[in-house]
């Protein structure tokens, strides 16, 4: 909508233009020389506060510096042995990729689902785009508060609707689920709105040509919906994929920043926290961020990597 | 607000068993995504006795109490200021910065520029949640710990956002910028009269989502703000307890004042803000 | 709290922050609310991890130290407790913002570096206040000290005691002439009592609360029962590990049994199980003032020694300055002065269930006529069980982060007893053989820096 706007502007105004635009091009190429300008502000902050803590978060990780900065040896290779060792980085590591697998489905059937319904029908879509998207707007904080309350085994409204007694929060079987649970709740909203726009963008006279074939409402689902969302069904897993993989406010929250019973829901992210702030080993935590950084690296290198395929696939 | 369908043209009602049967479905999964919160609701009207006694919907003893006591004693006041300063700061620079290093990739030449456009794609591989303890000791060796300063400045580095704002730059038709040139504008004088007005769609976006993130932020402000003054309202509300124990009324109390403004803005700007969420996870595509 | 005024206060700084920040470049934006909020009066800023009921009493106090002392303002801090607690405490020292004065468990001093995250107490300072090393159980007093500087000023000694309901051991005949529960002196006892009094229950009532899947509790309790062994951690020269990996089976049999023979429901709020009727549940003095509320007729002893010697296990809350580069001046001095008056004047704390570090209120007679204190406070005093002086324990300290959890798998049947002892040597192992990161350092070299 925006480019139309700026097209319609372009015309109008080109006709005045038209015969000094040849020059007017070389001495425009030749003005913006030095626009590096433009990007300055951006790269003084950009350096400063990722790409400074990047190198420097590599120094620390062969380093055994500690949470007040003194007495920083260099020491090898030692923090990325002892990672490999670690039971816990694996355990942690595994619980942030389990907590992957079960919500990515979830939000995506759910996501798509609701943007479905939200999108088929003709009355109050205002309504159900407010009550799918609103608990999006909300701080993990607080999500991580409501839903603590929300398990509680006697007083809970989750065992109260259910009619359970479950002790959801303390029990190590369903301790990971109940994040899931809020996980799904809060962030539903984002994919939705996503797969909503997409249907959106998606030509009305498909389906009117459809109808006029005869297709049914199914057949026009499949062959037209369908893959017209595939595009975006991508993106949001991947999005969510590397959400997913950082997820800690709201685990650290439900449980009150523990570890969850039997330590069933201590989180990657929440493992490199307490190796830095709870026992001050900065340099150990650098090395073990990293491990999650190639992880989530290769996700978003795959990711491209297949787009890529895919575009070249389509262009022959 | 709604997008005008196209089944409005036809002639028939609008409540075809298939649009009643959807029209159902639709309201029981908002039944259920609303529960959580009238039960939140429900929950900080009750007595702290009566949230804790056998559980319902309606509460007996109906009060304010709760709502007003976070409202007079506790820090929360001072954290929803300080929510405030730093998520508008945050989103202005953001815009500011954003706009200028998007128009200066998609517009400008300059050496080395290939070079920090790879950086800044590299960028969306970073977040505060994998480069958390470095990018602590960082800004502690630039004395920002407890400081808005520290607060505000990491955040302000979005190279998702400088992605976007590039990649609808490259999207505006050159002749414009060119037509302007030739009247004898200079290049800042035509980013910010004439580029930037033609984006407030797509900084509108951006700033809006800027500022849910900033609004809702926990890992940030949680690592580098100690003290419960300077603390903003998700952070505080994590990290700070009542000396009186876990009061399940005013933890709801709170946790609503926290997410309300949100909400609130939510359903005057619906569209806009739609649009904005719709617009800056496509962009991603 | 009803302060209102300062609330305000910092409202409108930050307020004023904002139109700074808008109009003016952000200047004001290097330094928090607190600083622009500044007041004419001393402003002492004082964190604490106290909630329940010990968060009501601590006001009280904080509220007392107030009205004596117009000229100081507390600004007090009441963060999550545990982990996240010293987390912030931490992360505050390191970067030079920390708090004028705060509440450390003593176990914690070792690891909290001291010298660099800690600041040592001025004797003389302290004495002008009217603390005396004189007035303090020595060996909690000598447990602060580090290097021979005083780093923890302890306030309390707290401890985990057996509660028992007295109408329900009544009724199952349990109680001696004094009304109290006689000490069980082996296993076999301990669970012969159990088991009279689980013939006076409802169905499906637990008969005691052992807080069974909760990490720091199944700790606590293994340190009480574990010294009761008489078992050891370290040799003296903290070089090897002399863990006891049978007398540590021993121990969690001991615990796992109250859950395989139903004496336990794993998951029951234990605290509210007791005030519904169930007859025994060990929780920490804490919960002193919690029960005597509900107008219970109860009694709190020493875990039972059931292992032979009697020992129950203890720490200590003690006030600390954290680390600050420019300690000194009206700010520091009020530090002092408020933990002086909270140190001295800890018989409201002593009511909240603590035995009080100071001793003439030890030995107040008020004190002494305080029930159920007058039961468990002389025996916790004596027989504490404390976790091994190094710097990787204390209070959720990373030592009680990585065995807590084991106990309570143990607890909870997911590991067998032997298996989760001998996983408990080996974290030990690990955690001897790590370097302290504050000095990079081990424990046996910390120990022989200290001693040369």
């Amino acid at each position: 909508m925006s480019s139309a706007t700026s097209t319609v502007a372009a015309t109008t105004l080109r006709p005045r233009a038209t015969t000094a635009a040849d020059s007017a091009r070389v001495r425009w190429g030749r003005r913006f020389q030095h626009g590096g300008w433009f990007v300055a502000p951006f790269f003084v902050l950009y350096g400063l506060f990722v790409l400074l803590p990047v190198v420097r978060g590599l120094y620390l990780s062969f380093t055994d510096a500690n949470i007040s900065g003194d007495h920083t040896d260099f020491v090898g290779l030692d923090n990325y042995r002892e990672a490999l060792k670690d039971d816990l980085v694996w355990n942690s590591l595994w619980h942030s990729v389990q907590f992957t697998l079960y919500v990515v489905p979830c939000i995506v059937v759910v996501a798509l689902l609701m943007a479905l319904i939200a999108h088929h029908t003709v009355h109050f879509k205002w309504l159900w785009r407010l009550c799918f998207f609103a608990p999006f707007l909300l701080p993990s904080a607080v999500i991580g508060n409501l839903w603590w309350w929300l398990f509680q085994p006697t007083n809970g409204m989750v065992n109260h609707v259910l009619g359970l007694t479950t002790p959801w929060l303390t029990q190590k079987s369903t301790a990971l689920l109940a994040v899931v649970v809020a996980t799904l709740w809060w962030t539903v909203g984002f994919s939705f709105l996503l797969f909503l726009a997409a249907l959106q963008n998606i030509p009305q006279h498909l389906y009117e040509a459809a109808e006029l074939d005869g297709a049914n409402a199914f057949r026009r689902m499949l062959h037209i919906t369908v893959p017209n969302l595939r595009n975006i069904t991508g993106l949001v897993i991947a999005l969510q994929i590397l959400a997913s993989l950082q997820v800690f406010d709201q685990a650290v929250v439900m449980y009150q920043f523990g570890p969850g019973p039997e330590e069933s829901t201590r989180t990657f992210v929440q493992y490199t926290l307490e190796q830095g702030f709870t026992s001050y080993r900065v340099g150990y935590a650098s090395a073990i961020s990293f491990v999650l950084f190639l992880i989530i690296a290769a996700v978003a290198l795959g990711r491209m990597w297949l787009l890529r395929s895919r575009e070249e696939g389509i262009s022959r | 607000m709604t997008t005008p369908s196209p089944t409005l043209r036809k002639p028939r009602s609008t409540w075809t068993p298939a649009q009643i049967a959807l029209t159902v479905v639709a309201l029981a999964l908002s039944v259920i995504w609303m529960a959580p919160l009238a039960w939140a609701l429900s929950t900080s009207l009750k007595t702290p006795a009566e949230s804790v006694a056998s559980p319902h919907w309606i509460p007996k003893d109906f009060t304010l109490d709760s709502w007003r006591k976070v409202f007079e004693a506790g820090n929360i006041p001072n954290w929803f200021v300080n929510s405030l300063v730093v998520s508008v700061c945050v989103t202005f620079i953001v815009l500011l910065v954003a706009s200028l290093a998007g128009y200066g990739f998609a517009r400008t030449e300059f050496r080395g520029k290939s070079v920090l456009m790879a950086l800044t794609m590299a960028g969306l591989m970073f977040s505060p949640a994998i480069l958390g303890v470095p990018l602590f000791t960082t800004v502690q060796s630039l004395g920002m710990v407890d400081t808005y300063w520290g607060m505000i400045l990491p955040q302000c580095a979005p190279a998702a956002m400088v992605y976007i704002l590039y990649k609808f730059f490259q999207s505006l038709p050159r002749e414009l910028e060119e037509a302007a040139f030739i009247d004898g504008a200079g290049r800042w004088r035509i980013f910010f009269t004439l580029v930037l007005p033609l984006s407030k769609p797509s900084l509108s976006a951006v700033g809006i989502f800027t500022f849910i993130a900033s609004w809702n932020n926990f890992l940030w402000p949680y690592m580098v703000t100690n003290n419960p003054d300077l603390m903003t309202m998700p952070n505080g509300i994590a990290t700070v307890q009542n000396a009186f124990g876990i009061v399940w009324p005013q933890l709801m109390a709170g946790g609503l004042i926290a997410g309300l403004p949100l909400i609130v803005v939510f359903v005057f700007f619906q569209s806009q803000i739609v649009r904005g969420v719709a617009h800056t996870g496509l962009a991603g595509q | 709290m009803g302060r209102p005024d300062l609330n305000r206060r910092n409202v409108l700084a930050a307020l004023g922050g904002l139109t700074v920040a808008g109009s003016l470049g952000f200047a004001a934006l290097g330094t928090g609310a607190d600083a622009l909020a500044s007041s004419a009066r001393t402003r002492v800023r004082y964190w604490n991890l106290f909630q329940g009921g010990d968060g009501t009493n601590q006001v009280a106090m904080v509220d007392a130290f107030r009205k004596e002392h117009p000229d100081i303002a507390v600004k007090d801090s009441t963060l999550t407790w545990g982990g996240p607690y010293y987390t912030k405490l931490a992360m505050a020292a390191a970067g030079n913002r920390a708090p004028d004065l705060a509440v450390m468990h003593q176990g914690r001093v070792p690891g909290f570096a001291p010298g660099r995250l800690l600041d040592p107490w001025d004797i003389g300072l302290l004495a002008k206040y009217g603390v005396r090393e004189a007035d303090f159980n020595p060996v909690l007093w000598k447990r602060g000290i580090v290097g021979g500087k005083l780093y923890a000023l302890p306030l309390d000694i707290h401890v985990q005691l057996c509660f028992y309901r007295k109408d329900v051991c009544k009724k199952a005949g349990l109680l001696d002439a004094d009304g109290r529960l006689p000490a069980a002196g082996s296993t076999d006892e301990w669970f012969a009592l159990l088991k009279a009094a689980k013939k006076q229950l409802k169905n499906g009532q637990q008969t005691l609360g052992l807080h069974a899947n909760d990490q720091n509790f199944a700790w606590w309790f293994f340190v009480a029962f574990y010294q009761q062994l008489g078992g050891g951690y370290f040799n003296d020269d903290q070089t090897d590990v002399t863990f006891d990996t049978d007398k540590a089976t021993e121990v969690l049999e001991f615990f796992r049994k109250h859950v395989t023979d139903g004496y336990v429901t794993v998951g029951e709020a234990d605290g509210e199980a007791f005030l519904a009727g169930s007859p025994f549940t060990w929780e920490g003095n804490w919960s002193v003032p919690y029960f005597n509320g509900e107008k219970l007729d109860f009694g709190a002893q020493p875990l039972p020694p059931v292992f032979g010697r009697p020992a129950t296990h203890a720490e200590s809350h003690s006030f600390i300055l954290p680390h600050q580069s420019g300690r000194g001046g009206a700010a520091d001095e009020g530090a002092y002065r408020l933990a002086a008056y909270m140190v001295t004047h800890a018989t409201t704390w002593a009511v909240g269930g603590h035995v009080p570090a100071y001793l003439p209120t030890f030995k107040d007679p008020a004190y002494l006529k305080l029930s159920p204190q007058n039961e468990y406070s002389r025996p916790a005093m004596e027989h504490p069980a404390t976790e091994p002086h190094i710097w990787f324990a204390g209070s959720t300290g990373v030592l009680a982060q990585r065995v807590g959890p084991v106990v309570a798998s143990s607890n909870l049947g997911s590991a067998k007893p032997a298996a989760a002892a001998r996983r408990m040597k080996s974290v030990l192992e690990q955690l001897l053989a790590m370097k302290n990161p504050m000095d990079g350092r081990t424990a046996a070299q910390e120990l022989k820096g200290a001693g040369a």
